[in-house]
């Protein structure tokens, strides 16, 4: 497949995942185009987590197909080092941001920025240096260049945590409720980071908790439940007047939660 | 206490000491080589190799030390397998420790949480950088703690090949004392240096500690 | 190169003897360790320093020193003074061993069960011993389970070394049979199989136990 200005950034089709005898991913069709943000909402054990984790492939889809930018993720033909190198080089172009940060605890807050360009791109250590200093200057933390992440507060930890994935130059960049494990003062300092890239017209995929934060900055907003996609719209319309009970439901309770 | 007589027998024990140290220095060298093979072959992609690593770590340590070194001293021979004592006691030692010290590994690599793993694949590291880079660096600490605890053993154990006549510190002790009738001198001083060496291990232990673990005080 | 078993068929009845010995000296062993490391923590916890710090003495002695060391201290060395039968010197020499070690791990489990354990009891009107004696000592037993067993699986591979100083447990006896037949590839392969056979029992014993006293923990 050539790539176009068409050619969607990220698209899933028919993607179902099992774990034992339960299937969690009951057939997931989705589309990302380029430059576009798109946010899944849904209660804890919808499959929301897994199928942004399948993306990359940290999940192995049972059926289906994954495309990065033209190219197909999933690859069920290729087997042991060919799928490896593969895959390796699929991830070099999506950057994930995960719930409980994995910073690299014996690495420098700088040095977590710029080991994968360095050791995977063969980017000099001065360049590296410079382009890192650039990611941590851009989410506020260049002044913490050589603290280490255990100095860090959890909204700066997550904050490093994107200026590493964006250090590959990633076509897409996935956020797995990035800012749940945050004490609820520090996830504003999070959310500025995510709009300032939305800005920059960065494509995303966002699994989230946070509603109001996933009806300012998305294009798309998806509801999921039970391993399907229940309802999808534009988030105007799917945060203020869903069309399904469920959706409804949803959005009540955790109003109510939240209030 | 007949201090004349400590300080005559000291050099001779210093002396066999210092071949206890060699040969559990040896013993531990190639154990680590043959415990990280093991390591690895438990993560063979084969299932018979995997098996086999497992089914030698099981029987290794299901066994006694002190079988296995008589097994090779003195039933070797019968297989074609000639080795002088302190050979044996390195080969044996180092075999037998390789087998713990690929459970300590293994324990330690594990102890690193997958999410460690999870973001550095995520950003198309592959599983050997994903050790050398992430993993490796941050079990350090944990290993470097474990194979200290298996080196005291080592030195401990190293006491039997007395047994197949290398001149070793506990070897020696015992030919002293049945040349000088001073059991009380002979054996404190015999194990004043057993806890000298094992002090000293202990102490490099927690220097390589320190230096594997600065980054969590820094 | 051939091997012949035979032999160790011939001297089968000897073996069985050598495995009687090694599994009632294990028994031994393990009873006179475990109620003895017991009795050595309590002791070493609850006493004036007077009391306590040779028994710390002794247990760190037996602990940074090899085992074949202390059994030959024991024979040859007290041996000049008074005369003792090897295997009650083996028996003594490794119970001792291991005592220092269970004591070891007891002295750790006691200091694990929490402050809150005793003011509780204290605040029901137990006195301080019967605190200890009927709150502290029985939780710190259950944890120390696991490593009790690991210590005892150890100890028993240790009975082999009791071979050193001429007490006729099984890699004594097969020696003897060995020095007969010239068959010692056989004989110790035969010897480790046991070993590792008994050891299979333990582990199993050991994880069985250890899921009975989970409960109570």
């Amino acid at each position: 497949m050539t790539q176009t200005a068409e050619t969607p950034m990220v698209e899933l089709k028919g993607v179902k995942k099992r774990f034992g005898n339960l299937e969690v991913l009951k057939g997931i069709d989705l589309k990302v185009d380029r430059g576009k943000i798109i946010s899944i909402i849904g209660p804890s054990g919808s499959g929301k987590s897994t199928l942004l984790r399948s993306v990359n492939n940290l999940e192995v889809i049972d059926e289906g197909t994954i495309m990065l930018d033209g190219v197909q993720v999933n690859r069920p033909d290729l087997k042991g080092l060919a799928f490896e190198r593969h895959i390796n080089h699929i991830r070099q172009n999506m950057g994930m941001v995960f719930q409980h940060f994995n910073l690299f605890p014996h690495l420098s807050t700088l040095e977590n920025v710029t080991l994968a360009p360095r050791k995977l791109k063969g980017v000099d250590a001065r360049s590296a240096r410079e382009l890192g200093m650039e990611l941590l200057h851009r989410v506020g933390l260049a002044d913490k260049a050589s603290a280490y992440p255990s100095s860090l507060s959890g909204g700066q930890k997550q904050r490093v945590a994107i200026a590493r994935a964006l250090a590959m130059r990633p076509k897409v960049m996935l956020f797995d409720e990035a800012t749940s494990a945050l004490d609820p003062e520090l996830v504003e300092e999070v959310n500025q980071v995510m709009k300032s890239l939305a800005e920059e017209h960065m494509t995303m995929l966002i699994v989230t908790h946070e509603m109001a934060f996933a009806r300012d900055v998305s294009d798309w907003a998806m509801f999921m439940d039970g391993g399907v996609v229940v309802e999808e719209n534009t988030p105007e319309r799917l945060f203020t007047n869903p069309d399904q009970e469920r959706t409804c439901h949803f959005l009540r309770k955790h109003l109510a939660s939240q209030a | 206490m007949d201090i004349n007589l400590m300080i005559e027998i000291a050099p001779l024990l210093v002396k066999a000491a210092w071949v206890t140290v060699d040969i559990s220095a040896r013993a531990l060298f190639f154990g680590f080589f043959i415990a990280s093979a093991l390591v690895a072959l438990r993560t063979s992609r084969f299932l018979p190799v995997r098996w086999s690593a497992r089914a030698y770590i099981s029987v290794v340590r299901g066994t006694p030390y002190f079988v296995q070194l008589l097994l090779v001293f003195y039933g070797g021979p019968a297989i074609g397998l000639r080795l002088d004592p302190f050979t044996c006691g390195v080969v044996v030692g180092a075999f037998n420790i390789g087998a713990y010290m690929s459970e300590a590994m293994r324990g330690a690599i594990e102890s690193v949480e997958s999410g460690q793993s999870e973001a550095s694949r995520s950003l198309g590291f592959g599983r050997f950088a994903t050790l050398q880079y992430i993993v490796l660096p941050q079990a350090a600490g944990l290993m470097i703690r474990s194979v200290g605890v298996l080196a005291i053993i080592l030195v401990k154990n190293s006491s039997l090949v007395s047994i197949i006549s290398v001149v070793e510190l506990t070897y020696q002790a015992q030919r002293l004392t049945g040349s000088t009738y001073k059991p009380l001198e002979v054996f404190s001083l015999s194990a004043l240096m057993y806890i000298v060496i094992i002090y000293a291990v202990m102490g490099i232990v927690e220097l390589l500690y320190r230096r594997a673990t600065r980054y969590t005080y820094l | 190169m051939e091997f012949d078993f035979s032999p160790v068929i011939t001297y089968f009845p000897t073996l069985i003897k050598g495995i009687g010995a090694t599994l009632l000296i294990g028994l031994v062993v393990a009873i006179m360790s475990i109620i003895g490391g017991q009795i050595v923590a309590v002791i070493s916890l609850y006493t004036r320093k007077v009391v306590n710090w040779p028994l710390r003495f002794f247990i760190w002695l037996f602990m940074t020193t090899p085992l074949l060391l202390q059994l030959y201290f024991l024979y040859f060395g007290l041996g000049q003074w008074i005369l003792i039968p090897a295997i009650v010197v083996g028996v003594l020499g490794l119970g001792f061993h291991y005592m220092a070690y269970n004591a070891d791990i007891f002295i750790a489990t006691i200091k694990s069960v929490s402050s809150g354990q005793y003011e509780a009891s204290r605040s029901l009107g137990f006195g301080h011993y019967a605190t200890i004696f009927y709150i502290i000592i029985p939780q710190a037993f259950y944890r120390a389970i696991p490593q009790l067993g690991n210590n005892m699986i150890i100890m028993v591979k240790d009975i082999s070394v009791l071979s050193a100083i001429g007490i006729a447990e099984l890699v004594y006896l097969s020696q003897y049979a060995i020095s007969v037949t010239f068959r010692p590839f056989e004989f110790y392969i035969t010897i480790a199989v046991v070993y590792y056979l008994i050891n299979v029992l333990m582990e199993a014993g050991q994880s069985w136990v250890e899921r009975r006293a989970a409960i109570r923990k």
